[in-house]
């Protein structure tokens, strides 16, 4: 999410271009329509044609250059049939066609949105009624593991299979090579003493990384202890570095941070100003940022706002009719669930005293206006980043990295509203391993946990971006999958129960595998987050009791 | 091999010149002159003395093309780099561009953050 100042200030430049002419699309369309309206009743005249050529050939190029693509897609075709238009006989024909193209372009001036020009990615959910579950594996779980260790290769192999991850091992290094260049992985774990020096494993990543602009991701082993050896996988850019015998929690952690360093969502920022014309500037400089932005212009529809737009920090006017700022602040910090949210004040004061006195009131930073695009974007998105640290810590589970109990709750309530606004279907499942006691009691509890840790990672690598995960106690879990419906969420479910229950758990005393239960219920069916859970609670239980290992829908 | 600094740019269409001009002046550290037309880039050409033409194709008053060819008349300006910017981009029709001696062919829409090193690009490959 970081950019490099001047690509915001041009970012910001280009959408003030782009507004420009989203504001003379209007004059541009009746010109169009006005020249079309002459040429129907004077198809032969050429110049009138030309004229009208050109203006839809202009359309479409200035349209497509500021990615208007629907606006620019019609033009064009407006431009071709009215080349065939010329040329035709049977102008009535054409004429009908063109009528309908203009109808068209009409419509997609109308869908013009301000988004921005070049590609910042947008994450947000796509807003389709029906999804068809695509089983977004993630591609980049590929490790390579080189250590000369045969038969040390194929247990950290099986094992590291469990959670998710594709293994390849070499044991010699001409091997890797040649798969390094038919394939990146998203990981490599090297041993350190590979070949005929102490740290010849390290010295080797090395002389790789050299060579690369993005270095490998590695992760050494090694039976050495000592400082100097360290360094050296340091410096080789090494991410982890353990010592045999190693443990395979500490070993799946490590790459489980490597590989699913996916991109967080964008930031989001609450904008309050009572000035539309100032916060609409905020505003466009955070998005061309990659930011999510939503503009409170009347301080009193805060609250109605936050209730449905949970931002990452609050960007504020000091001075507002009403009430001040600074009185918002505090009544911000008032409220349970925003007493970490950042809240940045924004004003042209220019008193030390008065900004540390808005600091002491629950302000975290202090901006001067004017505020430069580029010191504006980088005051926000330090401070989301660190609010956001905090609050994933408070949010999720140690073990697993999924979601609290808590948080999956305040998201079960978050998503089905969202539902409710965009009346689209939403999937909420309940899951529990199937005889978890006896895993534990039977091989111990650290064996447990790697069950636990295993379905996890299955979890974030089956589901798609913007499902949510979360541990709802012991080996409870819940998944929320907006946008789906009950048909479609029990096949994604199937699909992931499948193969965990292929999954081979390891223990000192013996290999197992394990299962578990779901019931799964959906909106619009039941549309109280209670009614919601306890539906799927209870299907869950029909599930346990008839069997186990199976997904069981709740119908009205 | 020289160093390019100054660009003749010819764009009928006032939004799009916007754009190109930020795409060139502020990210690419390019000098431009921006003309409306093909006409206009054959008047201004002796003041400003290019290094590399950058026309569109489609314009009226005299179109990209046409532009060119009164220039390369100039003994000044014949051998001067050009680059057809064009939405048709139809292997027939950039080889006709090609044929005529212009260096490349620019597809619009153009990204604006990565047209100065396109530009760039092939300004050092004609160079060699």
């Amino acid at each position: 999410m970081t950019q490099d100042p001047d690509n915001v200030d041009i970012q910001v430049a280009l959408q003030q271009l782009k507004i420009a002419f989203i504001d003379k699309i209007p004059a541009k369309l009746t010109e169009i329509k006005e020249i079309w309206q002459t040429l129907k009743s004077k198809p032969e005249d050429v110049e009138i044609s030309q004229l009208l050529h050109r203006l839809t050939h202009t359309l479409a190029g200035t349209a497509a250059t500021f990615k208007l693509d629907e606006l620019a897609e019609c033009a064009r075709e407006i431009e071709n049939a009215l080349q065939s238009f010329s040329t035709s006989t049977n102008t009535s024909l054409a004429d009908i066609e063109i009528e309908s193209l203009l109808g068209s372009l009409s419509n997609a001036a109308l869908n013009t949105t301000t988004g921005p020009i070049t590609n910042i990615e947008q994450t947000d959910v796509p807003k389709v009624s029906k999804v068809i579950p695509t089983i977004d594996v993630n591609k980049n779980n590929l490790v390579y593991l080189i250590d000369d260790d045969d038969d040390f290769s194929h247990t950290i192999c099986m094992q590291i299979q469990t959670f998710g991850y594709q293994v390849q091992s070499f044991n010699n290094l001409s091997a890797f090579n040649k798969a390094l260049n038919l394939q990146e992985p998203a990981v490599v774990i090297m041993d350190v003493m590979f070949g005929e020096s102490k740290t010849s494993g390290i010295d080797y990543i090395a002389k790789l990384n050299k060579d690369r602009d993005v270095p490998l991701q590695t992760i050494f082993i090694t039976g050495s202890h000592d400082i100097e050896t360290r360094l050296n996988a340091v410096r080789a850019n090494g991410f982890a570095y353990f010592t045999k015998p190693v443990l395979m929690t500490s070993l799946v952690n490590a790459l489980d941070k490597l590989s699913f360093k996916v991109e967080d969502s964008p930031y989001s920022v609450l904008i309050v100003d009572d000035s539309a014309t100032q916060s609409k500037h905020a505003a466009l400089t955070l998005q061309q940022a990659g930011m999510k932005t939503r503009e409170v212009n009347d301080p009193l529809l805060l609250l109605n706002t936050l209730s449905e737009f949970t931002p990452d920090l609050i960007l504020m006017d000091v001075y507002m009719p009403n009430c001040t700022g600074l009185e918002l602040s505090q009544v911000i910090r008032q409220m349970e669930n925003y007493v970490s949210t950042p809240i940045v004040f924004l004003s042209s004061e220019d008193d030390l005293g008065k900004k540390l006195g808005a600091l002491s009131l629950g302000g975290d930073d202090f901006l001067t206006k004017p505020v430069k695009p580029w010191h504006l974007v980088s005051a926000v998105s330090s401070r989301a980043l660190r609010a956001r640290m905090v609050r994933k810590l408070a949010e999720t589970d140690g073990l697993t990295g999924l979601l609290n109990h808590s948080k999956s709750k305040e998201c079960l309530k978050n998503e089905l509203a969202r539902a409710k606004r965009e009346n689209t279907p939403l999937a909420f499942a309940m899951l529990d391993l199937d005889f978890f006691k006896k895993i534990n009691d039977t091989y111990g509890h650290p064996t447990g946990d790697c069950v636990l840790k295993s379905i996890a990672n299955l979890f974030k690598q089956r589901l798609r971006k913007y499902d949510i995960v979360g541990r709802y106690g012991g080996e409870e879990f819940v998944i929320i999958l907006p946008n789906t419906d009950l048909e479609a969420a029990k096949k994604l479910i199937n699909v992931i129960r499948a193969r965990f229950s292929k999954l081979v758990h390891y223990s000192e005393e013996k290999d197992f595998c394990c299962t578990f239960s779901c019931g799964i219920a959906a909106f619009p069916d039941f549309s109280s987050e209670t009614s919601i859970s306890d539906e799927a609670d209870k299907a869950l239980y029909q599930a346990k009791s008839a069997g186990r290992n199976q997904v069981i829908c709740a119908r009205k | 091999m020289q160093e390019l600094s100054r660009i003749l740019y010819a764009e009928d269409q006032i939004d799009i010149q916007q754009v190109a001009i930020l795409a060139l002046e502020t990210v690419g550290d390019f000098t431009v002159k921006t003309c409306n037309s093909g006409l206009e880039a054959t008047i201004a050409i002796d003041d400003f003395k290019p290094q590399l033409l950058l026309f569109d194709v489609m314009m009226p008053d005299m179109d990209g093309p046409t532009a060119l060819l009164k220039i390369r008349e100039m003994p000044d300006y014949k051998d001067t780099p050009a680059i057809f910017m064009t939405a048709k981009v139809q292997s027939n029709e950039v080889q006709s561009y090609l044929d005529m001696g212009a260096i490349a062919v620019i597809a619009k829409p153009f990204d604006p953050m990565t047209l100065a090193s396109e530009i760039q690009e092939i300004w050092q490959r004609s160079q060699q």
